[in-house]
């Protein structure tokens, strides 16, 4: 067989355009069928081809290969582990079931879509430098850098990123030997490289310009990128759906013998609580995305006016999903942070249970909170009051984990290592987005200050201040685990001060300005923001700087580091007992789980053994 | 791809299969959740037509008299073909792969009937999608219904090729099983969508 035939990025070369063609052919037909006029209608012609020509993808990759060989009756041998692992580096660019080259794979991916989204903050950042419009950007290209840098570092960034982290470690945290469906996990992968070109082909049509949020009736009036918009957050809904399934059932079902709930480590408690999350919250946004792209492509009247539709009905259902990702992208944030800061500060993670079962209450209150980011729109006045509540309630469960981090670094024997100083960073900058959560949740206030710079502020605290910090944290911590090499301290520690620093010079100001009344999304202000934009622009700069500090330290330590050993960090979890970088296959024998995972301070103590005997000799030593 | 050849993988010891701590069939709760996130999809829609139809009081377009006698011969058709699902298990614990084609045609034929009863409701229904919203959330209740009742059809058909091949058997059955709960899925959403959408307007107007 040739490269051509098999499964691999080749294939893809010409299953995709074939998919395409083949599907807008078929609408060529049917239109001509039905009668309808014009026969070729452009657009239409390229949402189906788009559609299809990520099925084609998928196709070409190999993701259906096993299956359709199984459904047709082929011979199949369901222990083939061929797609299993990586030899050299090309096995990163095919159809890996792996799941800690899957994790890779996404951590590159996402990261590769971080500096894009964080380019087209900088773009937009240097149009805001100076006052006056039109000066870098026209208002046009504004909106879109603005609309592209929302939905990249949300869609194909902030979510996934933890899919990914979630995907190398959890697996080896519950002693597991891969995911429950290894070829899903593979598939829900090569889906986002799928949406992020769709977000970025997008310029080829004028992209997309509403912001991240895509109101109707504003996102009627963009060109036919906004629909690729909503095809690209449809693909990138049903990936993340995807390994949310995966990661329930791993959790449930794949946990070593011993591990029982309450001895599971917090980060697979709390992606426990965001799959669940992303499970029932997720359709909704794919349901809003659908209905919009009919409205604009089909001329149905879900969200017009003129139709008697509701433009409201968008916002509901789509923040019905949002509101819920907002946790989708921290809550395990929250689970890495208990992790590095418990074994940094050499203490048991305080409140354990509390802070377990704190992630699921964020997660059921979660969906009661929806409208009060729908408090200036119009809304039924009745639902105000409830939703406030609702929404100020939920800062207690956040609030109980902030205490009991702070108890766990209180008293321990604290090493400064980055990732520990990322993770306490966090804790002071998420205090600080949460508290302007609390303001904003307030309906006076929310409805006098909307939509104005402070909003901003708020969630960039919340996402870079809050999300991202925990991400370096992980990234800091588990890297040794990852390449089997240290990465440089000194370097890690610039990368935290600078990006600390400037985190907290670009959007602290960002409160000021808003509470003033600087509107967002907008390419111009009066003269009295000129003095403090101009600073926020420079900040902004050395911000995006600081992050090319971590990928040079990262990919320079991967070939001249120090060897790392098994367990640099002296952690107890299970991930820290298997070599770095990990077997292919895990655990040579399945390991038993005899105690909690943070038993730092006990004189030897473990969670889990990994037996080197007979299982029937296991037993006694696990009982 | 020469990267991964058969020799490395023979230097790698065989992977240790773990017990499951809960003993589920990880496939089938797999799906479970997956059908989960399905009606988290559907209930996207419902919600948006409870919405209009009852905070908004949108009326249907022109109007709407509810085909009762097609669209309830129509549901009739679909819960029978759970039931006819469940005979092609029936016939696989007797080692019938024959029986199990059969009812499996069947059941794909009660599909095909439901699809094609489905689509001439539209063409004698009398509005469009583009006949305002009301008009917009039937066709799209109704239309992702259809795409999943078409993609339940393409599942039986496959199915029925391995039942020919008689690839199916009592002990190692999970994709025919997870076949047979897609379509009972598929047949519960239908019954809520013909009360609400077909049986509510009668009575509340």
């Amino acid at each position: 067989m040739t490269t051509a035939l098999k499964p691999t990025l080749a294939r893809c070369l010409w299953t995709t355009p074939l998919f395409a063609v083949i599907a807008a052919l078929a609408v060529v037909i049917v239109r001509n069928v039905l009668g309808m006029d014009p026969v070729v209608q452009m657009s239409t012609l390229l949402t189906f081809a788009y559609i299809f020509g990520s099925i084609g993808f998928i196709v070409g990759i190999g993701g259906f290969d096993y299956w359709w060989k199984w459904i047709i009756g082929s011979d199949i041998d369901p222990n083939d582990h061929s797609q299993h692992g990586a030899y050299s580096w090309r096995d990163y660019f095919r159809f890996n079931t792996d799941h800690k080259v899957i994790g890779v794979q996404y951590l590159v991916f996402v990261f590769t879509m971080f500096l894009v989204g964080g380019m087209f903050a900088m773009i937009f950042r240097s149009e805001l430098a100076r006052q006056g419009s039109e000066q870098v950007l026209t208002n046009q290209q504004y909106n879109s850098a603005l609309s592209q840098h929302g939905a990249i570092m949300i869609f194909v960034f902030m979510v996934p990123v933890f899919a990914g982290i979630g995907n190398y470690v959890i697996p080896l945290m519950i002693g597991a030997a891969d995911m429950a469906f290894p070829r899903v996990n593979a598939i829900s992968f090569w889906m986002l490289p799928i949406a992020g070109f769709i977000f970025l082909s997008s310029f080829v049509f004028g992209s997309f310009d509403a912001g991240w949020t895509a109101y109707p009736t504003l996102q009627d009036q963009s060109p036919f990128g906004q629909t690729l918009f909503q095809i690209g957050v449809i693909i990138a809904g049903s990936s993340s759906i995807a390994t949310a399934v995966n990661f329930l059932v791993t959790i449930v079902a794949m946990r070593a013998p011993g591990m029982t709930l309450f001895r599971m480590p917090l980060l697979v408690w709390s992606n426990l609580a965001t799959s669940a999350l992303v499970v029932a919250a997720t359709p909704f946004v794919a349901g809003a995305m659908f209905m919009a792209m009919f409205d604009r492509e089909m001329g149905t009247n879900f969200f017009t006016t003129a139709g008697n539709g509701s433009a409201l009905a968008y916002q509901h259902i789509f923040w019905f999903y949002s509101h819920p990702a907002v946790y989708i992208m921290v809550l395990p944030g929250f689970g890495i942070i208990s992790e590095v800061i418990s074994t940094h500060a050499r203490k048991p993670i305080f409140g354990y249970r509390a802070v377990a079962f704190s992630s699921a209450g964020i997660a059921v209150l979660g969906f009661s909170v929806w409208a009060h980011h729908m408090f200036a729109s119009g809304l039924e006045s009745w639902l105000r009051v409830p939703i406030m509540i609702s929404t100020l309630l939920i800062a207690v469960p956040t609030g109980i984990k902030i205490f009991s981090w702070l108890g766990t670094v209180w008293d321990g024997v604290v090493r400064m290592t980055t990732a520990n100083l990322f993770a306490l960073g966090f804790i002071v900058a998420f205090t600080v987005g949460g508290l302007s959560g609390v303001m904003l949740a307030v309906v006076p206030f929310d409805v006098s200050i909307t939509n104005s710079y402070f909003v901003v502020a708020h969630f960039h605290y919340v996402l870079f201040g809050g999300s991202m910090l925990t991400i370096y944290a992980g990234l800091y911590h588990w890297y040794p685990k990852v390449t089997g090499r240290m990465y440089n301290e000194k370097l890690g520690r610039w990368h935290f001060w600078l990006t600390f620093a400037a985190m907290n010079a670009t959007f602290f100001p960002m409160h000021y300005q808003g509470l003033e009344g600087m509107p967002r999304r907008v390419s111009d202000y009066a003269a009295e923001f000129a003095w403090s934009n101009t600073m926020i622009s420079i900040a902004s700069f050395v911000l995006g700087a600081s992050t090319l500090i971590m990928f040079y330290n990262f990919i320079h330590s991967a070939r001249h580091g120090k060897p790392a050993g098994n367990n640099p960090w002296g952690g107890l979890t299970l991930e820290w007992m298997l070599s770095s970088p990990p077997p292919v296959f895990n655990f040579p024998v399945t390991p038993r789980v005899i105690g909690g995972p943070y038993r730092f301070g006990e004189e030897g103590a473990k969670h889990a053994i990994i037996p080197e005997v007979e299982p029937a000799e296991v037993e006694k030593v696990g009982a | 791809m020469s990267a991964t050849t058969p020799d490395q993988h023979a230097a790698v010891p065989a992977p240790q299969h773990q017990p499951y701590r809960t003993g589920l069939d990880t496939n089938v709760m797999g799906l479970v959740i997956f059908l989960i996130s399905e009606l988290a999809l559907f209930g996207a829609f419902f919600m948006y037509y409870a919405y209009m139809r009852t905070i908004r009081a949108v009326p249907y377009p022109g109007t709407f008299d509810i085909p009762a006698e097609a669209t309830s011969i129509n549901t009739l058709i679909l819960v029978l073909s759970s039931f006819t699902c469940e005979f092609a298990l029936l016939w696989l614990v007797r080692r019938n792969h024959w029986g199990v084609f059969g009812w499996l045609f069947v059941t794909f034929a009660l599909g095909a009937v439901f699809l094609g009863l489905q689509v001439h409701e539209y063409m004698i229904i009398g509005f469009t999608p583009q006949d305002t919203a009301v008009g917009s959330i039937f066709y799209a209740l109704t239309g992702l219904h259809g795409l999943h009742v078409f993609v339940g059809i393409v599942l039986l058909a496959l199915a029925m090729v391995r039942a020919a091949r008689n690839k199916w058997s009592p002990e190692k059955h999970t994709g025919l099983l997870a076949i047979s709960i897609y379509w009972h899925f598929v047949d519960i959403v239908w019954v809520i969508l013909f009360t609400v959408v077909y049986c509510l307007p009668g009575v509340v107007g």
